[in-house]
């Protein structure tokens, strides 16, 4: 099988080096693909669940551009929706109608949203959220799960990490995921004092196995808050409409106050959404908050059409049934080299991990050897599946996935 | 713990260990402990201690005040520690009376080469085995100071029990140098050498490498790209330890 080679992507970063701080930043930075030097820096084209880096390699892409890739790069549906909008304006003085159609039919979508609001990134929206719990609470205090992501502001980050002060985490508290005891401990200690509790649906930390809500655990959390006044934050940043089109809280059965929305809105426009109850709809109008490009039409055009056909197609059990598949012979493949490959999150957007070395050194050289092969896999993060992803895609990912086997037990043996 | 004291800390324990290295690897300080045969003990009052000894060739230099020694130096504070490395105090001998003369003319010459090595410049670095000689005394600085700076520095308490349980070790290839670090509960030790099963690791390609890596003089991120350094394992042990690492030039220039 060829293994591919990168002098293009290692030039291209030098230069990007030389003029970029850490030549690629954020969540794209090179730094947590190890080796790093298995894995292409710049995509130069993109179609259907392909990526074509810049050195020609060829990649069936499992991260999906870390999320908002849902329904194909260059879905002709909602490419067309977005360029007809762009032709009649996009960044313009006045909102486009575009706006108040992709709130209704959001409205409509999703069972506990009497409102939307659109801003660009997932950050936007779930810092949005916690200023609109504040304003109708009163409370300065919010609860976040130890390991949850919500984004990048000072707030959202670890204690301790360049540029976070002490005060900006001085009202933030941290509980374990699923351990209820723990919750209620925090809020019996902060008593009145607690705005929100802010949450993915389920747990999906990076470096470590997903893990889905223990029964009755939604339940119980939203039991607690009605009782204190406490608002439910959902962030479905990443798994809003790979779960369920209504949201992920319907997927787990709970209602969410104040729910979170980007990555998969508009497969790839630029579009984030807050969604709220009534009860806080004038809260929301309360709080100032807006950005330059808020009120672009383009991506809401995209995001209409994208969620439409999401909606026509099942995308969510489309997603599920092709991750569940792929995934099944993964591990069977695994297995049958002696490797415990272990799936945990939702097969639509799964963390994996072979359990044989716990450090993850033998996962990490897995991964970046099925990468070299042109399957992109990341050993941190876990993946995202789309609805383009069809069976060719998976075929052929079950011949990489075979050769990186062999090329791993060719290296370890039986050491693992 | 403040920042005097968390300085004396690194100081005793991180840079007073290099006195190890030098005399192993620095064939004029190898010939000038070969015949010592003496224990100097390091106690600040309010602060830490520590012990070198020189024996059959051989230095080693150990936390605590336990041992007896034939020196014992005395500090007021660690400020006044601290003031004594950076060269503008002398101690308070309380035993030793008689080596007055090896603490004023030998010993000295022991440390004014652990200075040399550790402070170079750019016409000093040129110059390969210097080079090399404070590029492993840097990465042992930067081990030992980690276990420090997690205990007593305000970000490093912060961060300790954000640090997964295991062993990270920092390399220099090709078999130049490496150093592990244990962390356990929200603690941490260093030692020198590499483990066989490590949690996570830090691969440099070479000695210069490192040094401009260790140093900050060459753009981390570039050197992970280019696989010039390569990290693997737990990651998040990696990024806590850089925030560590990062922490010690508040302490040391």
């Amino acid at each position: 099988m060829k293994i591919y080679k990168y002098n293009a992507t290692q030039k291209l970063f030098r230069r990007a080096a030389k003029v970029i701080p850490c030549g690629i930043y954020g969540h794209y930075s090179p730094a947590p693909l190890v080796p790093a030097t298995d894995y292409p820096f710049f995509t130069s084209k993109a179609k259907g669940s392909r990526i074509w880096d810049i050195d020609g390699n060829e990649f069936i892409d499992y991260m999906c551009a870390y999320g908002p890739m849902v329904t194909g790069y260059g879905n002709p549906k909602v490419d067309a929706a977005a360029q007809k909008q762009a032709k009649m304006g996009n960044c313009v003085t006045g909102v486009p109608p575009v706006m108040v159609e992709l709130a209704e039919y959001m409205t409509d979508l999703i069972p506990s949203a009497d409102w939307a609001f659109f801003a660009k990134n997932g950050g936007d929206v779930t810092n949005y959220a916690v200023m609109i719990a504040r304003a109708a609470t009163e409370r300065k205090k919010i609860i976040m799960v130890s390991g949850g992501y919500h984004g990048v502001s000072p707030w959202m980050q670890g204690e301790g990490h360049h540029g976070v002060m002490d005060d900006d985490k001085k009202n933030v508290l941290t509980v374990k995921w699923n351990d209820i005891a723990g919750f209620e401990k925090t809020v019996s200690d902060n008593r009145g004092e607690i705005a929100c509790f802010i949450s993915s649906p389920y747990h999906h930390p990076t470096f470590a196995d997903n893990e889905f809500p223990a029964e009755g655990y939604w339940q119980k959390i939203e039991e607690i808050c009605r009782r204190e006044g406490i608002l439910i934050i959902t962030d479905d940043i990443r798994a809003g409409f790979r779960l369920h089109m209504g949201g992920s809280a319907e997927y787990f059965g709970y209602k969410s106050d104040l729910t979170c929305f980007c990555k998969a809105i508009a497969n790839g426009y630029p579009i984030s959404a807050l969604t709220g109850t009534e009860a806080l709809k004038s809260a929301a109008s309360k709080v100032f908050y807006t950005g330059s490009y808020w009120f672009s039409a383009e991506p809401m055009a995209a995001a209409l059409a994208n969620l439409r056909e999401m909606k026509k197609i099942n995308a969510p059990k489309l997603m599920h049934d092709t991750g569940k598949k792929l995934l099944d012979g993964m591990v069977k493949i695994a297995s049958t080299y002696g490797y415990d490959l272990k799936v945990s999150g939702a097969p639509s957007m799964p963390y994996l991990r072979i359990t044989n070395d716990p450090s993850l050194i033998l996962h990490q050289e897995w991964c970046g050897e099925c990468t070299k092969r042109g399957a992109y896999f990341t050993s941190h993060h876990n993946w995202f599946i789309s609805t383009a992803h069809n069976d060719k895609d998976i075929r052929r990912t079950w011949d990489i996935v075979d050769d990186a086997f062999k090329a791993i037990k060719k290296k370890y043996g039986d050491e693992y | 713990m403040n920042h005097d004291l968390v300085k004396a800390n690194l100081n005793l324990h991180a840079v007073l260990k290099n006195l190890e290295d030098i005399t192993v690897f620095d064939r004029e300080m190898k010939e000038l402990i070969s015949s010592w045969n003496v224990s100097i003990k390091f106690i600040v009052k309010g602060g830490p201690s520590a012990i070198a000894r020189f024996s059959g060739g051989r230095c080693t230099v150990e936390p605590g005040a336990g041992g007896k020694a034939s020196i014992i130096l005395w500090f007021l504070s660690p400020a006044h520690l601290n003031r004594m490395f950076d060269g503008t105090a002398n101690p308070v001998p309380l035993k030793g009376f008689t080596k007055l003369g090896f603490l004023s003319k030998e010993f000295p010459k022991l440390t004014d080469r652990l200075s040399y090595y550790l402070k170079p410049d750019d016409e000093l670095i040129k110059n390969k085995s210097y080079l090399e000689m404070n590029t492993r005394l840097t990465l042992n600085t930067a081990a030992f100071a980690v276990p420090e700076i997690l205990e007593g520095d305000p970000v490093g308490r912060k961060i300790s029990s954000k640090i997964p349980d295991g062993t990270a070790v920092m390399r220099i290839l090709p078999s130049f140098h490496s150093v592990s670090i244990t962390f356990s509960n929200g603690a941490a030790i260093a030692q020198k050498g590499d483990t066989v099963k490590p949690t996570a690791v830090m691969e440099m390609k070479n000695a210069a490498v490192a040094n401009g890596f260790l140093n900050g003089k060459t753009d981390a991120f570039t050197a992970i790209a280019s696989g010039d350094v390569v990290i693997k394992g737990l990651i998040p042990v990696l990024d806590n330890m850089s925030l560590l690492l990062d922490r010690i030039q508040h302490y040391l220039s």
